[in-house]
């Protein structure tokens, strides 16, 4: 005979379990609720992209150089149970722009990936902002039994109001902006949520690869519509955001789309620093090998700065169905 | 115990630089505020102390009315000084003589001392020539031995500094600068508007000129005043600047223009000082303008911390950035205030080159110089200069500069014009 407590032994007869005191007549106690958990790659650098000098001032400048310090390092790996994520700054840029969270509780898992508007002012710090704001705003909707839809949509405010107060009292008219592409993933469904040109892609185990998201420029919704201009695609117009996330930012509501995959597979989340490099979801799905989570992230980031690294560059993979994982 | 008061710093400026630029300019202004009411709560008296220095020399006499004003100026000065604060008069000729207290050194004001002051300032008598440097320099003597905070001197002259040489006066105003603060005032048609800048300047104190001397009691009496509401002794502007950076200038642009750049203190590699003198209830504006090195395009650099200290103790501090930007409408925006006090600080200059040129006869230089000037004061709307500069020039079109040099001037009028060529005006909208 076990305790329903604890399962130590008990022997029969036993009006207490010696081990933990549980009362044996009574049933098992309620389990304490799972907290939600999150990692994110925000946390100022250590050193100083223009001098490498350690030493900052309270305001966030090199006390060397006076290059204002990065919100968030070069490069990072994380990984949260069956998700990981890696993001690197890429070859050209001076920061890493690109920001991402990954969170759990039971019965879902989700990913956030921000990427700074990089010709808006602080553009890092916008988004590491909003990664860190969106992921706990995620995690308390869904606990509180939001539907994933609704809870995303919460986490796109949340990460719209961080990006707002990064600009501070004067926001200037370029003010701190931001992308933002968000999933939640559970046994039934994925759902993806949206600001701007960062995707998701669906990459099932067999079958045709999909892209989730549609891209908030003129050529990501002329692509969406089945027109096929492949010049206007390239021009740089065509490419420019309509929508993003930041305080002189109007329509910031997440478009969303919910998917009720067939199998299992993968959900990738990106930024364009590697969508750049694929131009076509079957392109992704043939640079994703199967694999842990980590090491595909790490492929995929490795593919976009072997083929240039123009810009910052993140990928997280999350696999569905999401394992079931005891806290 | 009382509370200093409150200081703050605001930085105006446009951060943003095109691709390749290296100059950040911002102007800095300084307020503080609460000072007054806590001395008048009870600030010690003993920290300050003010000497005042009488031009004796025999043009005071002509007309008589200078020397008699000059005497109803000083009492009116005495009589506002704060019990107990240290003090002196001296008589300036040639030389510098005491007139009160009779032994060279200060004396707290009391009743007693006021009326002795005022007795012995009644009996003063013009004769003799002028040499300013020995009046400042017994004036320093006097200060030396004495543990005041704030050191006030208020100086009076009615002609040129003849009996000594420019270099005298410069060596003299090096030993007093920092070690106390000085008002200078012209009074009647024959001082020299250059000679009361330098001092201000050096002095860190203000320069006018009285014609009437009549209005020199309340002005006296305003000055002390002034003195006497001096809550903080030593403020200065601390700049922190990046490896590799230069500050180009520090100048005072309000109330009026005074170059600093010279005055700078090295505290350590990357930080530097400049002396503000005292302050009371007041707001003053500084243009920085900082060269760092240049940055890609998207980079932002901390161009300058900008402190304001009192000894070790910072007061206030403010950021001035530099953001790269291939934007051209942001990087060409130029700050309003800034581009007022490039204004501020050109209208001072063409002031000063205009009067010399018009001095030494290159009447070109001298009419392009003024016009200048006028279209500077018409446009940023500084009524006052450009009243002083129509009894110079006449004015065809203010608005293009043009302008005919006046056929016969009063001495005076240029030196005004002269003197008062720093003061500047805040701008207007921003």
């Amino acid at each position: 005979m076990r305790c329903v407590a604890c399962d130590a032994e008990v022997r029969p007869g036993d009006q207490y379990c010696e081990a933990c005191g549980h009362k044996l007549s009574e049933p098992a106690p309620p389990l304490p609720p799972v907290p939600p958990e999150w990692v994110s790659s925000a946390g100022a650098a250590r050193e100083c992209p223009g001098c490498g000098g350690t030493a900052f001032g309270s305001e966030g400048y090199c006390e060397t150089c006076g290059q204002r310090r990065p919100a968030g390092p070069d490069h990072s790996e994380l990984a949260l149970g069956a998700l990981a994520g890696v993001t690197d700054r890429g070859h050209r840029h001076h920061r890493n722009e690109d920001a991402m969270a990954l969170g759990r509780l039971p019965g879902a898992v989700v990913a956030v990936i921000c990427d700074g508007v990089s010709s808006s002012t602080r553009p890092d710090a916008a988004s590491h902002a909003a990664v860190d704001a969106a992921a706990p705003a995620l995690l308390d909707a869904l606990a509180g039994g939001t539907d994933p839809g609704p809870a995303i949509t919460l986490a796109a405010r949340a990460a719209q109001g961080a990006a707002t107060l990064v600009a501070g009292a004067q926001p200037g008219g370029n003010p701190p902006s931001s992308t933002f592409v968000c999933a939640v993933v559970t046994a039934a469904a994925v759902t993806v949520g949206w600001v701007g040109d960062s995707r998701a892609y669906w990459l099932p185990e067999r079958g045709t690869a999909d892209m989730l998201t549609i891209d908030d420029s003129m050529a990501g919704q002329l692509a969406a519509a089945g027109v096929e201009v492949p010049e206007i695609a390239r021009s740089r117009d065509a490419g420019a955001l309509l929508r993003w996330l930041g305080a002189d930012a109007t329509d910031t509501a997440a478009r969303l789309h919910t998917f009720t995959p067939p199998g299992p597979g993968r959900v990738l989340l990106c930024s364009d620093g590697l969508s750049r490099y694929a131009h076509t979801p079957a392109d992704l799905a043939a640079l994703a090998p199967v694999g842990p989570a980590t090491d595909t992230a790490a492929a995929l980031v490795r593919h976009a700065l072997d083929s240039g690294g123009e810009d910052n560059v993140t990928a997280v993979l999350i696999p569905f169905p999401p394992p079931e994982e005891k806290p | 115990m009382t509370e200093g008061p409150t200081f703050t710093t605001e930085v105006y400026q446009n951060q943003y630089l095109p691709a390749g630029g290296s100059v950040v300019d911002a102007v800095v202004t300084v307020t503080a505020s609460g000072g007054a009411a806590a001395i008048s709560a009870g600030g010690d008296p003993s920290s300050a102390a003010q000497v005042i220095m009488v031009d004796c020399s025999g043009s005071m006499t002509s007309p008589a009315t200078k020397i008699s004003e000059a005497r109803r100026a000083t009492a009116a000065a005495v009589d506002t000084l704060r019990d107990g604060v240290a003090f002196a008069v001296i008589a300036g000729r040639a030389d510098a003589d005491m007139v009160y207290p009779p032994r060279a050194e200060l004396v707290p004001a009391s009743a007693q001392t006021r009326a002795e002051a005022k007795s012995a300032v009644n009996r003063l008598t013009a004769s003799g020539g002028t040499a300013i440097g020995r009046w400042l320099n017994l004036a320093n003597v006097l200060f030396a031995g004495n543990p005041a905070a704030f050191k006030h001197a208020i100086l009076l002259t009615d002609g040129r500094n003849q009996h000594e040489t420019p270099e005298q006066l410069a060596e003299v105003l090096r030993s007093c600068e920092g070690r106390f603060i000085c008002d200078s005032r012209g009074v009647g048609a024959d001082w020299s508007g250059s000679e009361l800048r330098t001092v201000a300047a050096a002095l860190l104190g203000t320069a006018d000129g009285l014609p009437d001397p009549t209005a020199l009691a309340d002005d006296f009496r305003s000055m002390t005043e002034t003195a006497m509401g001096k809550a903080v002794a030593e403020v200065a502007l601390r700049l922190w600047t990046p490896a590799g950076s230069t500050v180009r200038f520090v100048k005072q642009t309000f109330p009026h223009v005074a170059d600093l750049t010279a005055r700078r203190t090295e505290i350590s590699a990357r930080i530097g000082e400049y002396p503000l003198g005292a302050w009371g209830d007041e707001s003053r504006d500084y243009h920085v303008q900082v060269e760092v090195p240049v940055g890609a395009v998207g980079e932002e650099v901390l161009a300058s911390r900008a402190s304001l200290v009192s000894g070790a103790q910072v007061l206030s501090q403010s950021l001035i950035l530099a953001v790269w930007t291939d934007d051209t409408a942001l990087s060409t925006k130029i700050n309003p205030r800034v581009a007022h006090y490039t204004g501020q600080a050109e209208l001072a200059e063409v002031i000063q080159e205009g009067l010399a040129a018009r001095d030494a006869g290159d009447l070109e230089t001298a009419t392009s110089k003024l016009g200048r000037a006028v279209q500077l004061a018409e446009e940023s709307g500084h009524e006052d200069t450009a009243k002083l500069l129509a009894r110079v020039v006449d004015v065809v079109d203010a608005s293009t500069g043009t302008v005919r040099l006046k056929q016969k001037v009063a001495g005076v009028d240029a030196e005004l014009a002269n003197v008062r060529s720093v003061k500047t005006i805040r701008v207007k909208n921003g």
